[in-house]
């Protein structure tokens, strides 16, 4: 048991946290700075300090430097992780591209490929967009409709795809198509393509949220092209390459999450001595006290998970599914501190700012926020059948 | 970074589960639950002084192992999870009185004979609730004596020592100067006697304070803690097992969702509850200025998935898990049992609160 990271890790902590100070200004850092800006123009500066921050070294962590990335340890992408969410530092704009699909094309991809997407993508030049759900294809992602027909030296697409992050912001986007006929096969006949969203076939609209934002949206394509050398995995063998994409969840940690949240939890009991309940601080109200120390204890527990991931990535092992059991802690853990918020401010929560001087705007965004997160990347109900299926090895 | 047991902890592990299976399994706590007597099975007190697992806490210079909490947590999840009967837990916990405030000449007397389980332990700490003494002592000291109905008491009635909490710190009781009433309890891997005491001779432990009693109390939390966390995977364990293969509407009744979804949610509870107990030993161990905290959420979520965990082994195996037959009932009433013991998970998170809440 040794819960210190080594000295290399910390060294280059050190150099991160020098770094935020030096080129994260305070105002970015509070949510009032944003509010106000529209969604083009909060994207496009998340866009450019992402690039700064690509540019100056602090970008693909663990990935390998001949492809742009840093060449580092677990612990210190978990070291990053934690930093940038205790600066409270911008999101950043390529979520799917870092998570999914550059991994994908380490692992799978051709030698090409490598050269061309890693680095663009670290730096913000393309922005990467992820095409696997469907109207009729949600958690049941076999269901996938969508068709690429191989005519010649590229295939053509038709077809819809839906809640698409970033759908708006996207250069690019990896779809997966039915290239042929499965014929009964559900799995069979699929193939993931690097399709340009800058053409005339694709057309994007934008799907308002329940936050009133609207950072997804819908993809059509309409005799869309995209060449043949665009498939990522080989053609037919898009089920296989989808589901190792949706594995390189598995190597993170959740220590970035649980930062996050602990943040926000310690905003809400700061919340709590303020507010006034009965005369009293709603702080010294015995069922508020016992909701708050509740979503700590979930919340600590995420952190103690977030060490045992680290600890097994660190000696090169693979989670596996596992990975399911994390998406689920984080999320739940997240959706508590969101419940407990809520109770917490009652009517209040309907309102963005209750009282002179205070602005729930940030706390009730992130509330809403955490419905979503029990549903997108595998539904707590899909997480929950991989966990009792795999790991305890129940039958279907 | 390592979130894991050392080769060492883990030989110790092996060791202990190993002794148990061999020894004294599933059919022998059995035998024992049916079976009249003081409630120490002879031969495995004997064992479990000679393998080391009553001195682990001891220092060197005391005969003891002069080991961690989270070696000692170990045992006591091992324990947990093969329901072992015993005053193990009040024997380590005396000694974690002595070790913490006893004076030299008290140690010298009593620490190598409880490592070595010549001597039998029983401690009697609170009055209800999760507060240090004066709050929550459950007996008065005036004169060098002590008064007070200290409830029931795991094992009292064949411990050699007591050690009680009164107003103004721990105290060192004789068995004897006290009015000791034995009880029939549901769990049936303890026995319990309500103590009662009126003027009995006590010595005080010199270095006592309410913050030692609360380090006390503390760190029988997380004992308790790791106990209740070994009988919730192992309820889990064996609930799965049996929904492989218990067959109803023509297929097994582990693959029906509302059972499997419910199942699954329970393995991500006591994974986070053997996280919990796991961390709250080592910051005992390191000194970490959170371990107050690290306490009470392992006891508070170890109480919690105990009681789940155990609850659903009854209901997942259906008829036969309301039989005495069957060993459910056991884990369920070794959980109910610690899941009170050493404030329970309300307490637990009411400590929470006052620690994040008030504290500033």
């Amino acid at each position: 048991m040794d819960l210190r990271f080594s000295t290399e890790d910390e060294d280059f902590r050190a150099e991160l946290v020098g770094w935020l100070e030096a080129n994260l200004p305070p105002e970015m850092r509070e949510r009032a700075w944003w509010v106000g800006k529209s969604d083009a123009e909060q994207f496009e500066i998340r866009r450019e300090w992402e690039a700064g921050k690509a540019a100056a070294g602090f970008a693909g962590i663990q990935w390998p430097t001949e492809y742009g990335g840093r060449g580092g340890t677990p612990g210190m992408k978990a070291i990053y992780d934690e930093q940038m969410a205790k600066a409270n530092a911008p999101r950043t704009v390529n979520p799917l591209g870092l998570a999914f699909l550059g991994p994908t094309v380490m692992a799978i991809g051709t030698e090409e490929q490598k050269r061309e997407i890693i680095k663009p993508l670290l730096h913000t030049e393309v922005i990467w967009c992820q095409g696997f759900s469907e109207p009729g294809a949600g958690s049941d992602l076999a269901a996938l409709q969508m068709k690429a027909e191989p005519q010649g030296d590229h295939y053509v697409l038709n077809g819809q795809k839906i809640w698409t992050t970033n759908a708006m912001h996207g250069d690019k986007i990896f779809v997966l198509a039915r290239t042929s006929d499965p014929g009964g096969a559900r799995h069979a006949g699929i193939s993931m393509l690097l399709v340009d969203m800058h053409q005339e076939g694709v057309e994007v609209r934008p799907l308002k949220q329940m936050t009133g934002e609207s950072e997804f949206g819908e993809v059509f394509f309409t005799d869309a092209v995209c060449p043949v050398e665009d498939v990522l995995g080989g053609e037919g063998n898009g089920w296989q390459t989808a589901m190792l994409l949706l594995s390189f969840e598995r190597g993170s940690s959740a220590i970035g999450q649980y930062t996050e949240f602990r943040r926000q939890w310690d905003a809400v009991a700061t919340l709590a001595r303020q507010l006034d309940r009965d005369g009293a601080p709603a702080s010294q109200d015995p069922v508020m006290r016992q909701q708050l120390a509740s979503s700590l204890i979930e919340l600590e527990c995420l952190k103690y998970h977030s060490w045992h991931v680290l600890t097994q990535t660190s000696q090169g092992k693979d989670l596996g599914f596992e990975a399911s059991m994390t998406k689920i802690m984080w999320s739940e853990a997240f959706r508590k501190v969101s419940d407990t918020y809520e109770s917490l401010v009652g009517t209040a929560f309907q309102v963005a700012d209750p009282s002179p001087g205070t602005s729930l705007e940030e706390l009730t965004t992130m509330a809403l926020w955490s419905r979503s997160c029990t549903i997108w990347g595998g539904s707590q109900q899909v997480q929950r059948t991989i966990v009792a299926e795999r790991v305890l090895g129940l039958p279907r | 970074m390592k979130f894991q047991l050392t080769d060492e902890q883990r030989a110790l592990q092996d060791a202990v589960k190993a002794y148990l299976r061999d020894k004294f399994g599933p059919a022998e706590v059995r035998d024992f639950y049916n079976t009249d007597s003081d409630g120490v099975p002879a031969d495995l007190w004997r064992a479990i002084g000679e393998q080391g697992w009553l001195a682990v806490l001891v220092p060197d210079a005391h005969d003891g192992l002069g080991l961690g909490l989270l070696d000692c947590a170990i045992i006591a999840r091992a324990f947990g999870s093969a329901t072992v009967p015993g005053p193990w837990l009040g024997t380590v916990l005396v000694g974690e009185a002595l070790r913490l405030a006893g004076s030299e000449s008290q140690q010298k007397a009593l620490l190598p004979q409880l490592a070595a389980g010549e001597v039998k332990g029983a401690v009697a700490l609170l009055r209800g609730g999760y507060r240090p003494s004066p709050a929550g002592a459950p007996a008065t000291a005036a004169g060098g004596k002590l008064t007070g109905n200290l409830g029931l008491v795991d094992y009292a009635s064949v411990a050699d020592v007591l050690i009680v909490a009164a107003q103004d710190g721990l105290y060192l009781v004789e068995p004897g100067a006290a009015t000791i009433t034995p009880h029939e309890s549901l769990d049936r891997t303890v026995r319990l006697a309500t103590v009662e005491l009126d003027g009995a001779v006590a010595e005080r432990l010199e270095g006592s304070s309410p913050e030692v009693v609360q380090e006390l109390l503390d760190r029988a939390a997380v004992l308790a803690a790791s106990d209740l966390a070994g009988t919730a995977r192992k309820a889990l364990t064996d609930t799965v097992e049996y929904d492989k293969t218990r067959v109803q509407f023509g297929k097994p009744v582990g693959s029906f969702q509302a059972i499997k979804h419910h199942l699954a949610d329970i393995h991500l509870g006591v994974t986070n509850a053997e996280y919990a107990a796991t961390y709250a030993a080592h910051a005992f161990d390191i000194e970490a200025p959170d371990r107050q905290l690290a306490a009470s959420i392992a006891k508070a979520k170890c109480g919690d998935m105990a009681s789940e965990s155990t609850g659903a082994m009854i209901q997942y195996h259906g008829g036969i898990g309301y039989t005495w037959e069957h060993d459910s009932h056991i884990y369920f009433k070794r959980a109910k049992r610690l899941e009170y013991s050493f404030g329970d998970a309300s307490q637990h998170r009411e400590r929470i609160a006052s620690l994040m809440l008030d504290a500033i």
